[in-house]
């Protein structure tokens, strides 16, 4: 503990070192990681809001610029872009329902339908609080436990996550608030979609219809803003009454003291789901915001809120994402994994700086792991107080009338989903899953759960053939007593499963029978 | 006066490029493949360098897709100007022709290659837990154990999966092969003792290697590496001739005029000579290389596909 | 048989037409393997007669459990709003980013209720501005700013 402490003290000079630099021939005396820590913080709120350009490509395009930084500070600085746009990602989930990040998805359904009810601003601040919160708990949680959690994400072989999956999926039901069939069906047809492209296992290409660009199958941002985005524009397009859709709505801007009951045990449950999560480099920081949302909607006594705007379903997905967006540096700190594109670069980046990732970089070089870790806090003070004060300004902007804001979104969209490969083909894609959305809109399919079986179904099939693979063929390795993390998983489902069938079964009985009478 | 200004004017803007010294605009330089990867950051450190000495921008466009066939044939089928070059590699240039049943562009026809930047060597390396402490002994472990090791890749067609059908071929193993999306996760199984070997690029592989996390064993190219010395070569360790290595360059359409190949390959070299860039590239676990003229390099990249297609063949792996 | 449920008969009928179709393709060109060594057929034909199955039961449903009918579809914002993202799409290589986001703004607000030129001329050149500066000034995307044929764009 206090070892902790002292490093901890090591981390904090580190970030408000002073320190001589020469800015355009002038030299001068500043706080220079700080002060990357601060750009970083703004401009990944900046492409956090901006849907499709994700923080992969913006770290991408930055690295030039930090070859001529000290190692310290330019990883201070990405790092500050990864986590701040995480904050961004909400925003624009919540004032137009686009998810700038596929943790965000959730976030649409609560917080969207809150701004439309004229209380953006609580929702916003909802996710800031929530986000600073899990952001301040979980780098203490890598300060403190990251190389005893290391180990724990090591446990996870395919078949814990083959199973863990399994258990996403059924949670992913859930998500939905009308017919249970239905969102099984949504979730089904996510899974399908996201089996195009070529399959790791054998290399075939399915479902490309013969087309090179879907060689890699459909991106998430082409997805997301199409069924999201351009469905919702679409939509609101078509209501002739509400053709300014929230104007003169908006009424306070800071949550109430109820609020502030509702979302105390949300934030804390999603912070601790999201830090648990986080450590599994195999997707387990992209899973924990839908599970906070799920134990939220099941466990809370506003349950039939939910996806009609409680203040629960902001603050809990929100801070599980930031919970796990902080815990998925311990594999890259300890072992020198990457769990996801983003860590990727970050591995990069220290390369290209002479430093190798790994467990040694600890012992090594103190300042930069706890330099690091202390700046992912002040990171997260910096985008809390910078995010309260701008929520005003976003209120202002759903002042704008409709006419006004959708055109602009619509930039912003065909922009950043152009930019994932430069060429028409994905803003194609995004038009047809904009129409299929709008279908869906007038079948009462919910796109959320075939999100979420997106972006599930192929990390579900690799395991799966994975571990097949690796037992050479043994369907018991999912259950065996030697796998304890994989059963307690496919228990814990078919535990949900029954949960959520029951209240289902029970309600269409009545309703058959209510048919039954009336007709 | 002001017309005749006008008149010159628009002269300039209709006139070819080729009537200006080249470059006279920015030059475009294809990734293809999505940013982060090794492949993009090389290229952009090296688009930052080229425009120093070329006066214009040098702008990365990712266009992943297909493995990179996408990227690469745009150039191949592009303009031969000289503005556009695209990152090639071995995994475009001489495996994907053979990986691939059909494959859009030839590589050797339909491009000229201009510069190698980087040649990053694999190590085999495997779960520390595993009995053998060299390479013979890992072959007399797989004899005595036919089917029952395990050896991770990055992917299906990767140069850690044809190192590792290589392996099998020349020693005479029988090893079950487990793609994984990256060599990351890969890793992670291998520390948790999930899979038992791995032909890995030493870059990703090092930091584990220095921990010991894992083991290495042996590197595959002929000579040892600077980054492990004491770390013995395939070729010495009884494999005779087993040469592999994981290189990128930039190409450039077939028909782009020498005289503008000779400077894009000059100043290239230049700027990978620089001693900064040389410590970020070694960083990546590059070497510098040894071949340093667009001749040299086509025929290399003419060597390594015919290696590659036959290997490729052997090992059954395909995409379609 | 009386279709008491509008929207649930087409939703059956939808997820029929998907499993079906990715049911077939998967059989008809992947190769299905076993349970122990699954080829790449294997999951696509599992999930998609899954999901016809699940189109069934919606469907069945759909005759017993009375529901609220399909609201009417408004084409004219779906073509808009559809168009004016491909028109950016395709055009912004070989026209640039100013004209294809001109493009993409007056398309997409024909598609409103109420169209001024006066406003829609000034949120295009807002836009643009913000574009040109945000996204290839600033995050560097490798946009083309003016038309390919012009040889020297004016910006830089």
């Amino acid at each position: 503990m206090e070892a902790m402490f002292t490093n901890l003290g090591i981390g904090f000079t580190e970030v408000f070192k002073l320190q001589a630099v020469t800015i355009a021939g002038v030299s001068m005396t500043l706080p220079f990681n700080i002060l990357m820590c601060l750009i970083g913080v703004i401009l990944g709120t900046l492409i956090g809001v901006l849907p499709g350009i994700g923080p992969v490509a913006t770290i991408a395009m930055l690295l030039p610029v930090t070859f001529n930084l000290s190692p310290i500070a330019a990883l201070i600085m990405l790092a500050g872009i990864y986590y701040g746009a995480q904050y961004g990602g909400s925003t624009s989930a919540i004032l137009v329902n686009l998810p700038g990040e596929s943790s965000s998805v959730v976030t649409c359904l609560d917080g969207y339908q809150m701004a439309r009810r004229g209380r953006a601003g609580p929702a916003l601040a909802t996710a800031a609080i929530g986000s600073f919160f899990a952001g301040c708990v979980a780098t203490l949680v890598v300060a403190m436990f990251a190389p005893p959690l290391a180990e724990v994400a090591l446990k996870f072989g395919p078949a814990e996550y083959f199973s863990l999956m399994v258990l996403g999926l059924v949670s992913s039901v859930v998500l939905a608030s009308g017919s249970l069939v239905k969102a099984i069906g949504m979730v089904i047809l996510g899974l399908l979609l996201g089996l195009a492209g070529t399959d790791v296992n054998s290399g075939v290409l399915r479902f490309s219809f013969g087309l090179a660009e879907m060689a890699d199958g459909i991106g998430f941002f082409t997805v997301a803003m199409g069924m999201f985005g351009i469905a919702e524009i679409i939509s609101n397009l078509e209501q002739k009454e509400h053709r300014e859709v929230f104007t003169d709505k908006v009424s306070h801007l800071w949550p109430t003291a109820d609020d502030f009951r509702r979302i105390f045990g949300p934030i804390l449950r999603g912070t601790i789901f999201g830090c648990c999560l986080g450590i599994l480099p195999g997707g387990g920081a992209l899973l924990s915001s839908f599970g906070a949302y799920t134990i939220e909607k099941k466990i809370s006594r506003n349950s039939r809120e939910f996806g009609k705007g409680a203040i629960e379903g902001v603050a809990a997905p929100e801070s599980a994402n930031n919970a796990g967006a902080q815990t998925s540096f311990i594999p890259l700190l300890t072992l020198g994994i990457p769990s996801n594109a983003v860590m990727a670069l970050m591995i990069g980046a220290m390369m290209i700086q002479g430093i190798a990732p790994g467990p040694q970089v600890m012992t090594e070089r103190p300042q930069l792991f706890w330099g690091m870790i202390a700046s992912m806090w002040v990171g997260n003070l910096m985008l809390v107080l910078l995010n309260l004060p701008m929520i005003g300004v976003w209120i202002k902007l759903l002042t704008v009338p409709y006419r006004i804001l959708y055109p602009s979104i619509l930039v912003f969209m065909s922009v950043g989903v152009f930019s994932i490969s430069n060429q028409p083909f994905d803003c194609f894609l995004m038009a047809l899953f904009g129409l299929f959305g709008y279908v869906c809109v007038k079948l009462e399919c919910e796109p959320a759960p075939l999100i979420l079986g997106f972006i599930l179904g192929p990390l579900m099939e690799e395991n799966l053939r994975r571990a097949m693979l690796l037992s050479r063929g043994d369907p018991f390795v999912f259950i065996s007593p030697s796998k304890p993390i994989s059963l307690g998983f496919l228990i814990a489902s078919a535990l949900l499963l029954i949960v959520i069938a029951l209240p289902a079964l029970r309600k269409k009985r009545d309703e058959a029978f209510a048919g039954e009478e009336h007709g | 006066m002001q017309r005749l200004l006008l008149l010159l004017a628009l002269a300039g803007a209709v006139a070819p490029a080729w009537s200006q010294a080249w470059p006279a605009r920015p030059l475009r330089l294809v990734v293809p493949y999505a940013p982060g990867g090794p492949v993009d950051i090389s290229a952009r450190l090296l688009a930052a360098r080229l425009q120093q000495g070329l006066g214009q921008p040098v702008v990365p466009e990712n266009r992943p897709g297909a493995g990179g066939n996408i990227g690469v044939d745009l150039i191949a089928k592009g303009p031969a100007d000289g503005y556009n070059l695209v990152m090639s590699a071995i995994a475009t240039l001489a495996i994907n022709p053979s990986l691939y049943s059909s494959l859009p562009y030839d590589p050797l026809k339909d491009l000229r290659h201009v510069t190698l930047l980087v040649q990053v060597p694999n190590v085999l390396i495997v779960r520390p837990d595993l009995p053998a402490k060299s390479v013979p002994e890992l072959i007399a472990l797989g004899k005595s154990r036919p089917g029952k090791l395990d050896f991770g890749s990055g992917s299906t067609g990767s140069t850690g999966h044809l190192a590792g059908e290589m392996f099998k071929m020349v020693t005479g193993t029988y090893m079950v092969h487990i793609p994984y999306k990256g060599s990351a996760p890969a890793l992670a199984d291998m520390m948790a003792g999930r899979i038992d070997l791995m032909f890995d690029n030493l870059a990703s592989a090092l930091p584990s290697i220095k921990s010991e996390k894992v083991r290495a064993l042996a590197v595959t190219t002929r000579k040892r590496t600077d980054f492990l010395p004491g770390l013995p070569t395939l070729d010495e360790s009884g494999l005779k001739g087993f040469d592999m290595t994981t290189w990128w360059g930039v190409s450039v359409a077939a028909r782009t005029p020498q005289p503008v190949v000779d400077r894009l390959s000059a100043e290239i070299l230049k700027a990978m000579d620089s001693p900064d860039m040389r410590e970020r590239l070694r960083g990546m676990g590059s070497e510098p290389p040894a071949i340093r003229t667009p001749d040299h390099f086509a025929a290399f990249v003419a060597a390594e596909l015919k290696t590659y297609t036959g290997l490729v063949r052997r090992s059954g792996a395909k995409v379609d | 048989m009386k279709i008491k449920s509008p929207r649930d008969f087409w939703a059956g009928l939808m997820f029929i037409a998907f499993g079906l179709f990715f049911l077939l393709v998967a059989q008809f060109n992947y190769q299905m393997g076993s349970a122990v060594r699954m080829g790449p057929g294997y999951f696509p034909s599992v999930l998609g007669a899954i999901l016809a199955v699940l189109g069934g039961i919606v469907l069945f449903n759909s005759f017993l459990i009375a529901g609220t009918p399909v609201p009417k579809f408004h084409f004219r914002p779906v073509i808009f709003v559809l168009i004016s993202g491909l028109a950016f799409a395709y055009l912004l290589k070989p026209l640039g980013l100013v004209l294809a986001t001109i493009a993409l703004v007056f398309i997409s607000a024909y598609g409103g209720h109420e169209f001024r030129w006066k406003e829609v001329a000034i949120l295009s050149a807002v836009l643009v501005i913000f574009s040109v500066v945000v996204f290839v000034k600033g995050l560097t995307l490798p946009f083309p700013i003016c038309p390919s044929f012009v040889e020297i764009c004016p910006i830089r």
